[in-house]
Order: C-alpha cells, then sequence, then structure tokens
C-alpha cells in the first residue's frame, strides 16, 4: 500500500506541477513567446494563424481562442460583434494590432471569414433557441399546416382521416395528437422532421420503415425530437463549433442546423439497425451511446458531420 | 472487510427504496424526476424507454424509476414491477379526455400482484396550468376512495414550479418506512 499512495502522490504532483505550468505559460509564458516571435517574424499571432493553418475549425478555433484570451479590449470585443458591424471590426483589430494590408494581403479576408464563423455560430444558437421556444399551438394555421405537411410527405399513400387519430402512431406520434409531444423542443422538433423528409424525402421513407419494423422498430417521430434535443444540446454546449468552422465557409444559417439534424437522425436509424436492440426500452442506453460515438467525431479537428447518402438501398 | 462495514452495508441496503412512477404520456413523470434531481426541465422530449435515477434524501437512497407513458410502452411497465416500494401514479390535470384512460390503467395497475406491497403516492399534476381539475376531481374520477388493497394518498402538484413535490415524496417515505423499516 505504501507503493500505491507512493503512486498517487506522484501523480498529484504531476497533476499540480501541471496547473503551476498552465498558469505560468497562459499568464507570462504565452506573452513573451509571442513578443519573441513577433519580433522575429514581424507578425502578429493572428496573422500566424491566418496564414499558417487551413481555413476551418484549425484555423478558427485557434484565432478564437487567440481573441478570447487577448488582454485588448477590440480583439476581445470583436467576439460579441453583430453582423452588420463585423466589417468595421476586422479593421478596428487590424489597426489594434497595426497589421498593414499591403505587407499582410489575405490576411483580412481570411480573418473576416474566422470572425463572421465565430460570432455566427452564437448567433445561431440564438434562433435555433428562438424557435425551441415557440411552443407548438393548434391555433396557430402555419403550425398546423407543418404537421400535415410532414404527413404527406413520409405517408404520401396514405390520407389522413382526420386531425385528431390514431393514425398519428404511424409515423411515431405517441397519441392521437402530436401536439404535446413537441414539449420542450417546441416548433424546432417539427421543423427539423419536416426538413429531413421534405430534403431527403427518400431517405426519410426509407428510416420510417425501419422504425415501424415490428421487431427492431422505434417511434420514428418521437425519437426525432429526442434527436432534436441532442442536436440542441451539442449547439448549445459549443461542441459543434468545430463542424460548423469546417462545413460553413461564412455565417451559418438556420438551414445548417437542419443539415445536421438530418445527419444525426440518418446515422442513428444506421446506428440502431445495426445494433439490434432488445427492445425500445433499451433506447436511452443506445442513445447515449450514439451521443457518445457523435461526441467522439466532434473531437477530430477535420470533423464534418455530414449526410452522405448512400446509393442502393 | 471488518464486521462494522458489514453491518453499515446492511443498513444502507436496509434504506434503500425503489419507486416506480407511472402515468399516461405526457403526464410530467420526467420533468417531476428532474426537479428532483435539479436538472433543467425546460428541454424535455418524451420518454423512450426508461429513465433511472438514484438520489439521497432524509438518509435514505431513492431508486426512482420512470417509465415512458405512451400506448405501446405499457406492456413493458411490468418489467419494472419487481420489489416497487412505491409507485407515484402521476396525472395530467387538465387532459380531461384522457381521464377515463388514466383510471383504468390505475386500476389494472393496482390488481398486479407485484406490485401488492407498494404505498401509492398519486400526483395532479400540471396544477399550474388553467384548465387543470382540482385534487378532489382527480381523486373521485379515478375512484380513488374505492381502494382498499393500498396505501393510497393524493397531492396536488406543480412539476414545472416545484409546488408539493417535496411533500408527497416525504408523505411516501414515510409511509414506505413505518411499513418497512420500523415496523420490526
Amino acid at each position: 500500500s505504501w507503493e500505491s499512495s507512493q503512486t498517487e502522490s506522484t501523480t498529484t504532483n504531476t497533476k499540480m506541477l501541471g496547473y503551476i505550468w498552465h498558469y505560468f505559460y497562459s499568464s507570462f509564458l504565452r506573452y513573451i513567446q509571442k513578443w519573441l516571435i513577433r519580433q522575429v517574424t514581424g507578425t502578429c499571432e493572428l496573422q500566424r494563424i491566418c496564414s499558417g493553418y487551413q481555413p476551418g475549425a484549425a484555423r478558427t478555433t485557434r484565432a478564437e481562442y487567440s481573441l478570447r484570451s487577448s488582454k485588448s479590449k477590440v480583439l476581445r470585443g470583436a467576439l460579441e460583434t453583430s453582423k452588420d458591424n463585423l466589417g468595421q471590426s476586422v479593421d478596428q483589430v487590424m489597426k489594434e494590432k497595426s497589421i498593414k494590408p499591403e505587407k499582410d494581403p489575405q490576411f483580412k479576408e481570411r480573418f473576416h471569414i474566422c470572425l463572421l464563423q465565430i460570432t455566427g455560430y452564437g448567433s445561431l444558437y440564438a434562433s435555433v433557441e428562438d424557435l425551441r421556444t415557440v411552443t407548438f399551438s393548434s391555433d396557430n394555421p402555419k403550425h398546423e399546416a407543418m404537421l400535415f405537411k410532414l404527413w404527406d410527405l413520409l405517408m404520401p399513400a396514405v390520407k389522413l382521416e382526420s386531425r385528431i387519430t390514431k393514425q398519428w402512431g404511424d409515423i411515431g406520434f405517441q397519441g392521437d395528437d402530436p401536439k404535446t409531444d413537441f414539449r420542450g423542443m417546441g416548433l424546432l422538433g417539427l421543423i427539423n422532421l419536416v426538413f429531413f423528409s421534405e430534403n431527403y424525402t427518400m431517405e426519410a421513407q426509407q428510416v420510417l420503415s425501419h422504425a415501424n419494423h415490428p421487431k427492431l422498430g422505434y417511434s420514428y417521430a418521437i425519437v426525432g425530437i429526442n434527436l432534436t434535443e441532442m442536436a440542441y444540446s451539442l449547439l448549445k454546449s459549443g461542441a459543434l463549433k468545430p463542424h460548423f468552422y469546417n462545413t460553413v465557409q461564412g455565417w451559418p444559417e438556420l438551414q445548417h442546423f437542419h443539415q445536421l439534424y438530418c445527419y444525426l437522425a440518418y446515422e442513428f436509424d444506421k446506428f440502431w439497425v445495426a445494433e439490434e436492440p432488445e427492445s425500445i426500452m433499451h433506447f436511452n442506453q443506445y442513445r447515449e451511446k450514439f451521443h457518445n460515438i457523435v461526441k467522439a467525431h466532434l473531437q477530430d479537428p477535420d470533423v464534418s458531420l455530414t449526410l452522405t447518402v448512400s446509393s442502393g438501398n | 472487510m471488518g464486521l462494522l462495514t458489514i453491518l453499515k452495508k446492511m443498513k444502507q441496503k436496509e434504506r434503500e427504496m425503489r419507486l416506480l412512477m407511472l402515468g399516461l404520456d405526457n403526464a410530467g413523470k420526467t420533468t417531476i424526476l428532474k426537479r428532483f434531481t435539479g436538472e433543467d426541465v425546460g428541454t424535455i422530449s418524451p420518454t423512450l424507454g426508461f429513465n433511472i435515477k438514484t438520489l439521497e434524501h432524509r438518509g435514505f437512497k431513492l431508486n426512482i424509476w420512470d417509465v415512458g407513458g405512451q400506448k405501446s410502452l405499457r406492456s413493458y411497465w411490468r418489467n419494472y414491477f419487481e420489489s416497487t416500494d412505491g409507485l407515484v401514479w402521476v396525472v395530467d390535470s387538465a387532459d380531461r379526455l384522457r381521464l377515463e384512460d388514466c383510471r383504468h390503467e390505475l386500476s389494472t395497475l393496482l390488481l398486479e400482484e407485484r406490485l401488492a406491497g407498494a404505498t401509492l403516492l398519486v400526483f395532479a399534476n400540471k396544477q399550474d396550468l388553467p384548465g387543470a381539475l382540482s385534487k378532489e376531481a382527480i381523486r373521485e374520477a379515478l375512484a380513488l376512495d374505492e381502494i382498499k388493497t393500498h396505501h393510497w394518498c393524493i397531492l396536488d402538484c406543480s412539476a414545472l414550479t416545484g409546488h408539493n413535490l417535496l411533500a408527497g415524496m416525504d408523505w411516501l417515505l414515510d409511509d414506505i418506512d413505518a411499513r418497512i423499516f420500523t415496523s420490526d
């Protein structure tokens, strides 16, 4: 036991040293190092990031870190810029860091894209949150129309007999009125379901047919709403940054979020079919497993969670 | 392992309770569970399968099972009956149209042999909604007064605001405690 306690204390010491080193590095060394390199190369960190790394997460994640940990108010403030003032913000940063366009002609455009991606991510979250907090209402004709559209896209050969009907169960709602199923995901859950069915109709119908399998089946719409929750929480935590930085070279829009949902809906179905769970009662366990796979993908700096349709099924 | 540890372990085991939370879909079971554990209740989606949470309350270790309520899942409920000490039946007090369905499901449950020893707590949930029925109305609609086989109690509550959730849980724990742990 002496040995194990010694190993333990060694690990604690190593950890402790790690913290001290990190503190020392981020408070002093990083600045000294940056200053030295600047003296030698004549470029600031942002310039080196924009010229030394490929566009996408590799470049934008570093630029974001550099801005966030900057001592300059102008640089930190750039992270909070609205879309309309972005050009101005780029100029201010260049002025603050004395970056001359004639010496580094590519910087301005590259940095502009980084800033679009960084501030756009926050704005995308705000738009998604706006949709999520809209409660589905049967009194709203637009909401109702979306619900009917979902039915027609998924079940083109079957007519819906009435607004309140057990038929909703055929596309995986819980009861005879889907309105209570949207819950915490609000209108966002419905819009995602419709987006997938509209833009990938064949795939959505194929996924639905798997969901209606007598043994391996699951509730299509309810699982979809659960996957909207997954997409939403990944977005909120910031975990989707590398994905959006790699796939959208500019300002991310709502449709890019809906596209990510399509990826999750399609991939979850493949995963579920391959895993052959004993019954739907194990859903949460498989949901967690799938969630971990997605999170592992997001650790890869080259990640791109894009639905690629394999032909032939 | 010393004798004291063994005794402690046994005691811990004795102070463990298994609670099963059931009810129709959209009754608010998961919201109640998340309220207890202090999680965000604003982003819940319908439950497929079940959630289980273990929490400590008043020295008891509570294993709370929250099983999805949609019709196609109800046939699986029986898989969760074994060794249940307390049954929490959650009702959406504003869902007048399905009260009969709700009464029927509850009365079927109470015939289950494996739930025979369980204490029943009925939560008349969603009292925050304008159209919610009172606990007296729910008590009548579910014919609770006819229940002679189980200790039961009904409380009005709101999972959203947290109103009466702890009071209900305390009653349930007291009843189970009196039946199981202090009777011998």
